[in-house]
């Protein structure tokens, strides 16, 4: 437990060094502040029925940003060490390969929920300046953020299964996206295809679809489960992939 | 404190290290000598747990290398080849971060981390990013790390690698006063390091052990026959036809300088005929102004053992001689 505190701490302490980290979480912002900016339109267009929660945080903004910060998060985890040698340092210190994998894996988590948490500040200022007060469901709200932080959980699990597959990072980014994308793209396979059972098959899988219930304070536990388990799924090929060089 | 019994390692189709024996007892400092692409850092790897083997028994400290890996990991310093580090840490962080994950207990990190810092003169850099380090600094550094658990064991590969003569100095000094208190398993294919820091060589090539033994045994036994320059007043050949007839010489070769013989003396194995060439020419009345041994060294038993091996090798792979028939034929 204690090497595993301490590999995490040195994986948080990597980020807050790295430029692309703060890089990255400064386009997430601006992303999500355009997103936010549409909304802030369509309330002052006098738009009653518009549901605020949903979106801000079931449009396209915010997940295409999380598309594209997780990859490049994510991809120098392991990438990295295997480039410059220093997983062999790390492999040879007596630390188990499931500490590792999960101090990383954590590290990540945490950088994700960091470049989320200026977002709750939209909700203050909605209320502060709108004239029609929006009821605010502490309940959708929690739920949103929530779903970020399940969906955001699975994806950065990704990264990192991706990362420890290479030394290039570039190849790490570019296949957790892909893996990424086609999670995110199943729901809109779901709307087009005509066979029932891709429908709604694509449809359990459908990000999008998972965020629209969660901000709205719908916590269904199949989503639930289908995030947290898969996480753990990847996360457990990771370690196996790390332990893998031990295979005889 | 090192037990290796035919160890293999088998890589893709190739095989990097053949059923390799050695041991290693405490307090030993043995160097492992050899080609680029002998087998070293495969060994060491295996040794380290970073590697699996393919076959064979490892036992460090008694402990299955395989099987009780984390165990035999805090009981070893690895320091890899080209000493890897992170680069965006300083170097008391780094030291503090690698001492805690190696299971240095949280009170103790501090002087651990001081302790190895003096050792390895590091004392002024310790606010210092080791990315903006010179190359001699972060060997220290990566020194520093491999000590700050107090292992009973160090493996160091290539240690000296890419540092400036003072440098090395420095490092085999350090190497040497570690030596008191642990036991040292290093790598190198620069021979007058092996030389001047180990108690015992093994000489590998393409995975395996072709020789071992102390540097000087190393140089007995397999550079048998060694060679002698006298330097006489005298005619090439009345030198020639005395030096010839005595005990223990094989083979005489003379060049004048000026009236002055210099005579090269090939010697039988095992026979020293210094003695027996002095009376010699102490006796005839003629005048000496130099008799020297050579002294063969460690490099000759290597470049024997590895490179005349390989030479030939590589004669009959790159295909001089055939193309040199075929040519003889047209001809």
């Amino acid at each position: 437990m204690r090497s595993f505190l301490l590999l995490w701490r040195r994986e948080v302490g990597s980020f807050f060094l790295s430029p692309i980290a703060y890089i990255m979480s400064f386009f997430f912002l601006v992303v999500m502040g355009v997103g936010f900016g549409f909304t802030v339109q369509h309330l002052t267009a006098g738009s009653m029925s518009y549901e605020v929660l949903q979106n801000i945080y079931a449009s396209f903004f915010p997940w295409l940003s999380v598309l594209i910060a997780v990859p490049v998060l994510t991809m120098r985890s392991f990438a990295e060490e295997r480039k410059f040698g220093t997983i062999e340092t790390l492999m040879t210190a007596p630390v188990s390969d499931t500490a590792v994998v999960l101090s990383k894996y954590f590290g990540c988590l945490l950088f994700y929920v960091v470049m989320w948490i200026p977002t709750i500040s939209y909700i203050f200022i909605i209320n502060k300046f709108s004239t029609t007060k929006i009821a605010l469901d502490p309940g959708a709200l929690l739920g949103a953020y929530l779903g970020g932080l399940l969906i955001g959980g699975l994806f950065v699990a990704i990264g990192i299964f991706c990362s420890s597959f290479t030394s290039n990072q570039i190849v790490a980014a570019i296949m957790s996206f892909a893996v990424m994308m086609m999670l995110f793209m199943a729901g809109l396979v779901s709307h087009i295809s005509n066979i029932e059972w891709v429908a709604r098959l694509t449809g359990y899988f459908s990000s999008l679809a998972h965020m629209m219930d969660f901000s709205r304070g719908v916590v269904d536990s199949r989503p639930v489960v289908y995030y947290v388990t898969s996480t753990a799924a990847v996360l457990f090929a990771t370690i196996r992939v790390v332990e893998a060089r031990k295979w005889k | 404190m090192i037990k290796v019994e035919q160890l293999t390692k088998h890589y893709a189709g190739t095989v990097a290290v053949d059923n390799l024996s050695f041991n290693v007892s405490e307090g030993e400092i043995v160097g492992f000598l050899g080609p680029n692409g002998a087998g070293k850092t495969t060994t060491m790897r295996i040794l380290a747990g970073y590697l699996p083997a393919t076959g064979g028994e490892i036992e460090v400290a008694g402990r299955d290398v395989f099987r009780e890996s984390l165990e035999v990991r805090k009981r070893i310093g690895y320091l890899p080849e080209n000493c890897p580090l992170y680069l965006d840490m300083r170097v008391d962080e780094y030291l503090e971060y690698r001492a805690g994950i190696k299971g240095v207990s949280p009170r103790a990190v501090r002087s651990r981390v001081d302790g190895v810092k003096e050792k390895c003169g590091l004392q002024e850099v310790g606010t210092r990013i080791i990315g903006q380090l010179s190359k001699g600094f972060r060997q220290r550094v990566g020194l520093a790390d491999a000590l700050v658990h107090d292992p009973q064991l160090l493996i160091l590969d290539e240690p000296t690698v890419g540092l400036d003569p003072a440098q090395i100095r420095q490092v085999r000094q350090l190497i040497r006063e570690l030596a008191r208190t642990h036991t040292i398993l290093l790598s190198t294919h620069i021979l007058p390091e092996v030389e001047t820091t180990c108690d015992r060589v093994l000489i590998i090539n393409e995975g395996r052990i072709i020789a071992s033994g102390t540097p000087k045994e190393l140089e007995q036994n397999l550079l048998t026959g060694s060679r002698i320059t006298v330097d006489i007043k005298v005619p090439e050949e009345r030198a020639r036809e005395n030096l010839e007839t005595l005990l223990g010489v094989k083979s005489v070769s003379t060049y004048m300088v000026d009236e002055w013989t210099v005579a090269e003396i090939e010697c039988d194995e095992h026979e020293d005929p210094r003695e027996a060439i002095f009376t010699s020419v102490v006796e005839a009345g003629w005048k000496m102004r130099e008799l020297r041994q050579h002294k063969k060294t460690l490099e000759d038993v290597f470049v024997e053992l590895v490179v005349d091996r390989n030479g030939g090798d590589g004669v009959k792979r790159s295909g001089i001689q055939p193309a040199r028939s075929e040519y003889g034929g047209a001809s």
